[in-house]
């Protein structure tokens, strides 16, 4: 287990390139904005509304992302993964510390801002605990989900950051609420369902159900690092010739 | 020119100078401009660079081929028909809010390409040590994409309008009824491809790792109406009011809705209540300041 | 040996290649049965660390290695070719990198493909030039250091830094190295675990002299301490200098491999030329195209330009003639024995 440490150390320090690390911190640091700008502009509390809307569904799903295509994809790109290949190393466990490095910045990222806007604007309903906490936990565990299919994205595509857009704002947007019966396809149902299975009250149509969720979020977690260990074992990288 | 001597030869391979006319300035931005526009559709690059265009065009044209087909069948259906045709959502007011979210995703595909690749390869000097000038460079290309936004977004309008003329009892009154909305979607297709390709090309020029612009543009359309919408519901309408005129997506819901007189989809742009030239005025504006900023990027880029 | 007298070819006085595209090739001068030897690597002395077997590898349409087979033991061994000949190909599938389409590639007895394993043993400096920038040259070795699971990363990766002579720049991020200071740093990352097979990939790209004689004193010492090295280069002078045999690959195939000057000799249907200066060069030259061994004797200013079907005869023709002449010796000079020479002759065939 030692040799994960140099991987998921080499994989951060990639990652949190300046450019990278501001964007991503824009990003997550957007809903508190809006949090503060809503408090001192005497808005009504709504954390529920604005951590749906703003949250789960857009920048949640936009930092893992960005997280996810880059912590393997972007070493792809410039060429620096051979040197990650050609070390006697079992293929799941570098999967899995790329997606432990992806879930975990997404998390820390995320939940930060989750638990902070929802202190500071307070549940409609008044239970801000069980907002915050059942938020936190929810975008802990589908930010991590949402990071780890994106790693294994990127292991099969190089354009995985489009694709995961196109997932996110054409699939998860628009298709899946269409088509009532493919709900459980969608990673941002699931954390929403996972969401009022903890007690809170998620706007919109009725959430899937707790269980149906929690096994979303865990296949989607165990399948990205089985997909990402199996592709990662037949990766082939060709010479310049 | 051939030679010969005791150390050495030179043979002659039959290379020639070109002595003849060259195609002037003209020319050469045309022909960026056209490369430009098919390289949005990937055509001359093989077939993986079409599979993006070409499906997002395609999920864009498919509910206006379906509402030809749904017309088509009410116009058999007799009297109920007009029931049956009323009731289909895809009509051209509300055409903007299905497409637009692909009209963002193909923004987003192709013009980290057309303004990342040659910044990264550093095919910059080859391009400016010709006749054509940096300005003719940047405008051939922010033009290229807005043209290949335009057809995008425009096909399913015409097919709607040639659809609905052809499916009418009698083409020349069909015709007459239809035709009203030809400039209306015209000027609408023109505001969405300027505005929507001059803030991506804007970005692009500026972003030329491809993933970071890719990030940045679809976080600038999608964004704004979201906080937007936060804004408008916890604060009222006068924080809103103030910033509607900032976020491109909203803008286009706003033309949209004054060009075709139509109820906006997007319930802050109804709420706010702007008048129509203001968003039309503000989409101008945008179309010409991100072509501005877009060609200073280029006069002043290192190359 | 052919024993009628065969017209000897046209000869051209200049080597470019526009020039030789109009002289017809030289009509073979053995007989077909003994025709040039089959194209085979020496057996090696010890057992194959690299073995090779019959492997192709295709993209599609494009066949990038068409059914090439050699063993690699000890030493030094050039792969040598020209650029988009399939050197870089070979080298990843050698590497476990890419999957043979047809055929083996064994690494130390097993297949090299998807076993992870193998990489104790074998070290890869790939071609290109990007590696972590962020990185420290020190950093980075360290990393390979930690990667392989090495006792004491610190140490190895100060070791590996020595050898490769990038003590002084070694804490500086490799974004501000320069091309051939990055190419240490990749060999030195390739060095920490003190791997038994070395392949690099073009590995003196870049390098300045100075550095290019270090590095190749540095691979001639590992490949006496009995390690397997392989490097490709399209550089003639590099291959050279520096390999104990050599494999040509063009155009996916391989075309010759083993030590070069035997290559030659084995190109039978292609004449030796020698450059002799001797006393009476008139007289030799004479003398010596009576001889059959001999087919083509040129008097150039100082010294006799000889062309001659069958090296071994013409060793022991030469000073034999000169005696019975009178004839004194000054320099005897094989003047296309090079590596240039068999590897243009082996590209055009």
């Amino acid at each position: 287990m030692s040799v994960m440490a140099p991987l998921v150390e080499v994989t951060l320090r990639g990652l949190l390139g300046r450019r990278r690390t501001i964007l991503l911190a824009l990003l997550a640091g957007l809903p508190v904005l809006i949090a503060l700008l809503i408090r001192f502009s005497g808005g009504r509390p709504d954390a529920d509304r604005i951590l749906d809307t703003l949250v789960v569904r857009t920048v949640m799903p936009l930092v893992a992302l960005i997280v996810g295509t880059a912590a393997i994809g972007s070493e792809i790109d410039d060429g620096t993964a051979v040197y990650l290949l050609i070390k006697p190393i079992a293929r799941w466990r570098v999967a899995a510390s790329k997606i432990l490095v992806a879930a975990g910045l997404t998390s820390v990222m995320v939940v930060p801002a989750v638990v902070l806007t929802g202190l500071l604007l307070g549940s409609r309903g008044g239970d801000t605990a069980t907002t915050v906490v059942g938020y936190g936990i929810a975008c802990l565990i589908g930010g991590s989900a949402y990071a780890a299919a994106f790693v294994a994205l990127s292991l099969f595509t190089t354009r995985a950051l489009l694709l995961g857009l196109a997932y996110v704002l054409i699939w998860e947007g628009v298709l899946s609420g269409l088509l009532a019966g493919t709900k459980f396809l969608s990673i941002r149902q699931a954390t929403l369902g996972l969401a009022a299975a903890l007690g809170v009250d998620v706007p919109g149509s009725e959430p899937l159900a707790p269980a149906v969720s929690v096994f979303v979020l865990v296949a989607v977690l165990a399948g990205a690092l089985a997909l990402a260990s199996w592709r990662l074992s037949r990766f082939e990288i060709r010479g310049g010739d | 020119m051939s030679a010969s001597g005791p150390g050495g030869s030179i043979f002659d391979l039959g290379y020639q100078s070109y002595t003849g006319p060259r195609l002037g300035r003209q020319s050469a931005v045309r022909a960026l401009f056209s490369q430009t526009v098919r390289s949005c559709f990937g055509i001359g690059r093989g077939g993986r660079a079409k599979i993006a265009p070409f499906t997002l065009a395609a999920i864009a044209i498919l509910p206006a081929a379906l509402a030809v087909g749904f017309a088509a069948i009410a116009a058999q259906a007799g009297p109920g028909g007009a029931v049956i045709e009323n009731a289909s959502p895809i009509r051209y007011e509300s055409y903007h809010g299905l497409v637009s979210v692909l009209i963002m995703l193909f923004c987003a595909a192709q013009a980290p390409e057309l303004f990342g690749r040659d910044q990264r390869y550093g095919t910059l000097p080859l391009y400016f040590s010709r006749v054509l000038t940096r300005v003719d460079y940047s405008l051939a290309k922010v033009l290229g994409l807005m043209v290949a936004l335009f057809a995008v977004d425009v096909t399913p309008y015409l097919i709607l309008f040639i659809g609905r003329v052809l499916v009418a009892p009698d083409p020349a009154t069909g015709l007459a009824d239809e035709i009203a909305m030809v400039p209306r979607f015209l000027l609408q297709a023109v505001l969405v491809a300027g505005l929507l390709g001059g803030i991506a090309a804007l970005i692009a020029a500026w972003t030329p790792r491809r993933a970071y612009a890719t990030a940045a543009i679809i976080a600038v359309f999608i964004i704004p109406p979201i906080i937007l919408a936060i804004i408008y519901e916890q604060s009222g309408q006068e924080l809103a009011r103030a910033t509607i005129l900032f976020s491109p997506a909203d803008v286009l819901a706003g033309t949209n809705a004054a060009i075709f007189g139509s109820i906006p989809d997007s319930p802050v742009v109804a709420a706010v209540d702007l008048p129509g030239w203001a968003y039309v005025g503000a989409a101008a504006i945008g179309i010409v300041a991100t072509i501005g900023l877009t060609v200073r990027r280029y006069l002043r880029i290192a190359a | 040996m052919s024993d009628e007298m065969v017209p000897p070819p046209p000869t051209g006085t200049t080597a470019l290649p526009g020039a030789t595209q109009a002289a017809p090739a030289p009509p073979p001068l053995a007989p077909p049965a003994a025709g040039p030897a089959p194209v085979q690597a020496p057996a090696p002395s010890t057992p194959a660390a690299l073995e090779v077997d019959h492997v192709s590898r295709w993209y599609g349409n494009v066949v990038a290695v068409n059914d090439i087979s050699f063993g690699l033991g000890a030493g030094v061994t050039g792969l040598l070719g020209p650029n988009g000949a399939g050197k870089s190909t070979l080298l990843h599938l050698m590497a476990g990198l890419l999957a043979p389409s047809a055929g083996r590639v064994m690494v130390e007895g097993e297949s090299a493909w998807r076993r992870p394993e193998m990489y104790r043993h074998v070290g890869l400096v790939p071609e290109r030039e990007t590696i972590h920038a962020f990185l420290s040259g020190r950093e980075f070795a360290r990393l390979n250091a930690r990667l392989q699971g090495v006792a004491d990363p610190d140490a190895a990766a100060a070791r590996a830094i020595a050898t490769v002579d990038l003590t002084d720049a070694a804490d500086r991020p490799i974004g501000t190295y320069s091309k051939g200071m990055r190419q240490r740093a990749k060999l030195a990352g390739a060095l920490v675990h003190d791997p038994r097979i070395l392949l690099l990939d073009e590995p003196f790209n870049g390098m300045d002299p100075r550095q290019r004689l270090h590095m190749m004193s540095l691979l001639r010492t590992m490949a006496a301490q009995g390690r397997t090295i392989l490097f490709s280069s399209h550089i003639l002078e590099e291959v050279e200098r520096l390999a104990d045999s050599v494999l040509v690959v063009y155009a996916g195939r391989l075309a010759a491999a083993g030590d070069f000057r035997s290559i030659r000799r084995l190109m039978t249907d292609r004449p030796h030329t020698y450059t002799v200066r001797s006393s009476d060069d008139r007289r030799l030259a004479a003398a010596l195209m009576a001889d059959q061994s001999v087919f083509g004797a040129e008097l150039v200013s100082g010294h006799v330009a000889i062309r001659t079907a069958d090296y071994d005869a013409f060793t022991r023709t030469l000073p034999r003639v000169a005696r019975d002449a009178a004839v004194t010796l000054f320099e005897v000079r094989p003047t296309d024995d090079s590596l240039e020479s068999v590897f243009s002759y082996l590209v055009r065939r």
